[in-house]
C-alpha cells in the first residue's frame, strides 16, 4: 500500500471554482515522485491542498492508512506530512536558527536537534544568526527544507525548489534531495525543471488542467516523444 | 527653563508605549486596527479599582508610595480580568467577523465594541473621576530641576520590567516565536505546525494584560475615567505606526518619543497643542516613512 494516496482531489480558492479537478496521485515509501505540467496546471494548488492550505471540496488524502483530508494544516505536519512552498518559505525577520527553533518547538521531544540540520546543511550553520530574509536564494531553499525536515516527516512535498536558482545551486538542491530520500523520506516534487527532476525521480505525473494526464516511470516519461513535446518543452530527435 | 517636562513626557510616554504594544501586536497578528484597545485599558483600570475596594483592607501603603500590596494584587487581577474580557470579545465578535475575511468590517466592529465598553463603564461607575488613593505624593528633586514622585518612579520601573519581559517572551519563548512567525507569514506558520487559534489567544491575552497595566498606571498617576482609554487611542496608534507595525521595542520607543513631544509642545507652544502632536507625528510618518522606525515593507 502507498504511503500517500490522493484520490479524486478537488480544491480551489473560491467556492464553486475548482482549480484541482479530481487529481489522483500516490507515493510509495522511499519514492521520489515528480509532478510536472504546464504553467497554471494547478501543481502548486494540488500540493497546497494536500498540505491543507487550499480548501478541499472533494476527494481524499490518505497518509499511512489514515484519512487526513479534513485534518487542519497545522496538525497534518504532526502526522508526518511536511511541505515546502515555492516562495515565501522562510520567516524573513527571524534568524536562521529561530526559523528552525520555532518549527522544532512545535514538536518538542519528537523533533531533530537544530545541530542535526546544521550538519545536513553546513552552509546554514555559518549563517545561523543571520535574518532568513537576507539569505541568498539557494540558502533560503536549504533553510526551507531544513525547517520541514526538522520534524522528521515521512513525506516531504516541495514546490519547485529549483525555481530562480543558478544551475550550480539547482544541482546542489537536487543532490540533497537524493540524500534525504536515502535517509528514508518519501519525496513529492513539483518541478518546472523537468530534466533535472526526472533524473532523480522514480515515477512522474504530468498534471494538466487540474488532473493527472500521464503517469509513468520518470525515465520513460522523459523519452516519451508525445509528452516531451507537449509538456516538457523539448523535442526528441527523430520525431516528426 | 525647567526640565520637568522631560519627566512628564517620559511618564506619559511609558503609558502610551505600554498601550501601543497591544495595538501593534493586534495589528500585525490579527490584522486589524483595534479601536477598542483604549477601552480595554479603561476596563483594566476600573477592574483594579473594584479589586482594591475588596482587598484594600489587607495592608496599608508601602511608604513612600501612595499604594501597597492591595493595588499590586488588584493590578494582577485586572490584567487577568481584562485578558478574559478581550477573549470574550474575540469569541463573541471579532473571531466571527475575521472568519469572513474583510478587515474593514472587523475594524468597524471594534468601533462599536469601543462605544459599548465605554458606555457600560459610564453606566456602572458614572463619568466622574475616581482614584485608587487620596494620599498626597511629595515630589522629590532628582537634579536638573526635575522632581519625581515615588509613584512615578515605581511605575516607570514596572514599565521597564513589563517591556523587558515582553521582549524576552517574544524572542526567547516558543509561544513568542510562534507569534512572530505567524505575523510574518500566516500560511507558512500553519504548515510549520503552528496552531493559529493559540497564537490569536496569546495575542489577546498579552495585549489586554498590558493595556490593563497601562490603565492602572494612568489611574494611579492621573485619574480613572471611562474616557481615559479613548484619550490615549490616537497617541497609541501613532506610536504603533511610528515604531513600525509589529515591533514591540519600536512601539515602546515611539511611545516615549510621542510622550516627550507632547510634553515639549505643552512647554514651548501651549497646552492646547498637546492633543495635536500625536496627529502631526502620525501624518508625518505616514507621508515620509510609512514603515516606521523598525518596520519592514509589507509583502
Ligand atoms: N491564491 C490564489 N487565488 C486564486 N487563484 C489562484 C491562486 N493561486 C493560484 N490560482 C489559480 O490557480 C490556477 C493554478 O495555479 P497554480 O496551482 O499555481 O499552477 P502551477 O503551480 O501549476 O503553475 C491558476 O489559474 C491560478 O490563477
Ligand atoms: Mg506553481
Amino acid at each position: 500500500m502507498s504511503l500517500l494516496t490522493v484520490s479524486q482531489l478537488e480544491a480551489g480558492y473560491e467556492p464553486g471554482l475548482s482549480i484541482v479537478k479530481g487529481a489522483s496521485i500516490h507515493a510509495d515509501k522511499g519514492e521520489i515522485v515528480v509532478i510536472l505540467g504546464p504553467n497554471g496546471a494547478g501543481k502548486s494548488s494540488l500540493i497546497k491542498a494536500i498540505a491543507g492550505i487550499v480548501p478541499v471540496t472533494g476527494g481524499s488524502v490518505v497518509l499511512d492508512g489514515e484519512d487526513i483530508t479534513a485534518v487542519p494544516a497545522h496538525l497534518k505536519i504532526r502526522k508526518g506530512l511536511a511541505f515546502v512552498p515555492q516562495t515565501e518559505n522562510v520567516f524573513p525577520l527571524m534568524s536562521v536558527e529561530e526559523n528552525l527553533a520555532v518549527a522544532a518547538g512545535v514538536f518538542r521531544g519528537a523533533a531533530a536537534p537544530i545541530e542535526e540540520m546544521f550538519a545536513l546543511f553546513p552552509d546554514l550553520a555559518r549563517q545561523r544568526r543571520l535574518a532568513a530574509g537576507s539569505l541568498s536564494g539557494g540558502q533560503r531553499q536549504m533553510l526551507a527544507c531544513a525547517r520541514a525536515l526538522i520534524v522528521r516527516p515521512g513525506v516531504l512535498m516541495l514546490d519547485e525548489p529549483s525555481a530562480g536558482l543558478s544551475p550550480k545551486f539547482v544541482e546542489q538542491v537536487f543532490a540533497r534531495l537524493v540524500e534525504i530520500r536515502a535517509s528514508g523520506v518519501t519525496i513529492v516534487l513539483v518541478e518546472q525543471n523537468a530534466r533535472a527532476a526526472l533524473a532523480i525521480g522514480d515515477r512522474a505525473y504530468v498534471l494538466v488542467e487540474g488532473r493527472e494526464a500521464h503517469e509513468g516511470p520518470a525515465k520513460t516519461l522523459w523519452d516519451d516523444p508525445l509528452i516531451a513535446e507537449l509538456y516538457l518543452g523539448h523535442r526528441k530527435e527523430g520525431v516528426q | 527653563m525647567s526640565l520637568q517636562f522631560l519627566l512628564d513626557g517620559l511618564i506619559s510616554g511609558a503609558m502610551i508605549g505600554l498601550g501601543a504594544i497591544g495595538v501593534t501586536l493586534t495589528y500585525s497578528i490579527l490584522r486589524f486596527s483595534n479601536f477598542a484597545h483604549g477601552d480595554l485599558m479603561a476596563w483594566g483600570a476600573y477592574a483594579a479599582l473594584v479589586a482594591v475596594g475588596v482587598v484594600g483592607g489587607l495592608a496599608g501603603p508601602i511608604a513612600p508610595l501612595s499604594f501597597g500590596l492591595p493595588l499590586i494584587l488588584a493590578t494582577l487581577f485586572a490584567m487577568g480580568f481584562t485578558a478574559g474580557l478581550a477573549l470574550l470579545l474575540d469569541w463573541l465578535l471579532f473571531a466571527r467577523l475575521r472568519a469572513r475575511g474583510q478587515a474593514i468590517i472587523v475594524v468597524m466592529a471594534s468601533f462599536g465594541a469601543s462605544m459599548a465598553l465605554r458606555n457600560l463603564l459610564e453606566f456602572l461607575f458614572s463619568s466622574s473621576p475616581a482614584y485608587y488613593s487620596r494620599a498626597l505624593q511629595i515630589a522629590q528633586p532628582v537634579g536638573f530641576g526635575i522632581r519625581i514622585t515615588p509613584d512615578q518612579g515605581a511605575l516607570l520601573v514596572m514599565t521597564v520590567a513589563l517591556v523587558t519581559g515582553m521582549h524576552l517572551f517574544l524572542t526567547r519563548s516558543q509561544r513568542g516565536r510562534e507569534m512572530r512567525a505567524y505575523s510574518q507569514n500566516p500560511a507558512l506558520a500553519r504548515v510549520t505546525g503552528i496552531d493559529v487559534s493559540r497564537v490569536v489567544r496569546t495575542t489577546w491575552i498579552i495585549g489586554a494584560a498590558l493595556a490593563a497595566a497601562a490603565g492602572v498606571m494612568v489611574g494611579t498617576l492621573v485619574q480613572i475615567r471611562p474616557l481615559m482609554g479613548l484619550d490615549l487611542l490616537l497617541p497609541m496608534f501613532a506610536a504603533a505606526i511610528l515604531g513600525g507595525i509589529g515591533s514591540v521595542p519600536g512601539a515602546v520607543l515611539a511611545g516615549l518619543i510621542i510622550g516627550l513631544s507632547e510634553a515639549a509642545a505643552v512647554m514651548f507652544i501651549g497646552a492646547e497643542w498637546r492633543a495635536g502632536v500625536a496627529f502631526v507625528i502620525l501624518m508625518a510618518v505616514l507621508l515620509v516613512r510609512p514603515t516606521g522606525l523598525f518596520g519592514v515593507t509589507e509583502r
